[in-house]
């Protein structure tokens, strides 16, 4: 037996994921359109991936796919209040069956202060960012077939 | 919906700290000048529905689309 107190919360698109309380992410403000989503989980479903999941606590069915813009982005550091330790992500769009056409919105960073545990979602009103930032070369550019 | 008109320069107080202003009508055009306290979120709308579009196109990815 350990000593931890663990939760669990089942029926997620995941399984049953078992988390302590101390890996909740609080946002007061929810997310955009998602007010009501004020507890998540970031779950990752394999290692070394570049993406997580943002789990709802409240519905189970309710995860967010999101990803770290530094990976895909070169300077991108649209927020200025962010501290040393925050974590900054994107939500991540992929349309069904196709990858290639995935997308990242740099117009609304989800930034996480893993000291309090809280996250917000910034909405950047900047024409300089997009909230379709094509991550993948398209079709056309794509002939040259040269690997970045 | 209240409605109020207002000429160039007039504004609109909303609540204790909210102020909007008419700075400019050109055409069809209108700038509005706004003054709120910083924990008061003021975007365009087409905007914040985009976003709010793309939170839930990001809810409904296929995990099988992932690459890696």
């Amino acid at each position: 037996m350990n000593l931890t107190k663990e939760n669990t919360i089942s029926d997620t698109r995941f399984g049953t994921i078992t988390y302590e309380p101390d890996d909740i992410l609080t946002f007061p403000q929810g997310l955009v359109g998602f007010p009501e989503e004020k507890q998540f989980l970031l779950v990752s479903t394999k290692q070394a991936s570049s993406f997580r999941w943002l789990q709802s606590l409240k519905h189970p069915e309710l995860a967010f796919l999101v990803a770290n813009p530094a990976e895909f982005v070169s300077g991108y550091s649209p927020v200025s209040e962010a501290k040393i330790g925050d974590v900054l992500l994107t939500t991540v769009n992929i349309p069904p069956g196709r990858p290639k056409e995935m997308t990242l919105n740099l117009a609304g960073p989800i930034c996480i202060d893993l000291v309090s545990r809280t996250g917000k979602q910034i909405v950047l009103d900047n024409e300089a960012y997009t909230t379709r930032y094509r991550v993948f070369a398209t079709a056309s550019s794509e002939s040259g077939d040269v690997a970045a | 919906m209240l409605v109020l008109t207002r000429k160039l320069h007039q504004s609109i107080v909303i609540g204790d700290g909210i102020e909007v202003v008419v700075l400019e009508v050109r055409g069809e055009q209108v700038r509005i000048g706004i003054k709120a306290p910083k924990n008061v979120a003021v975007h365009r709308k087409e905007i914040y529905e985009q976003i709010q579009e793309e939170n839930r196109s990001a809810s409904e990815v296929r995990p099988e689309d992932i690459p890696g």
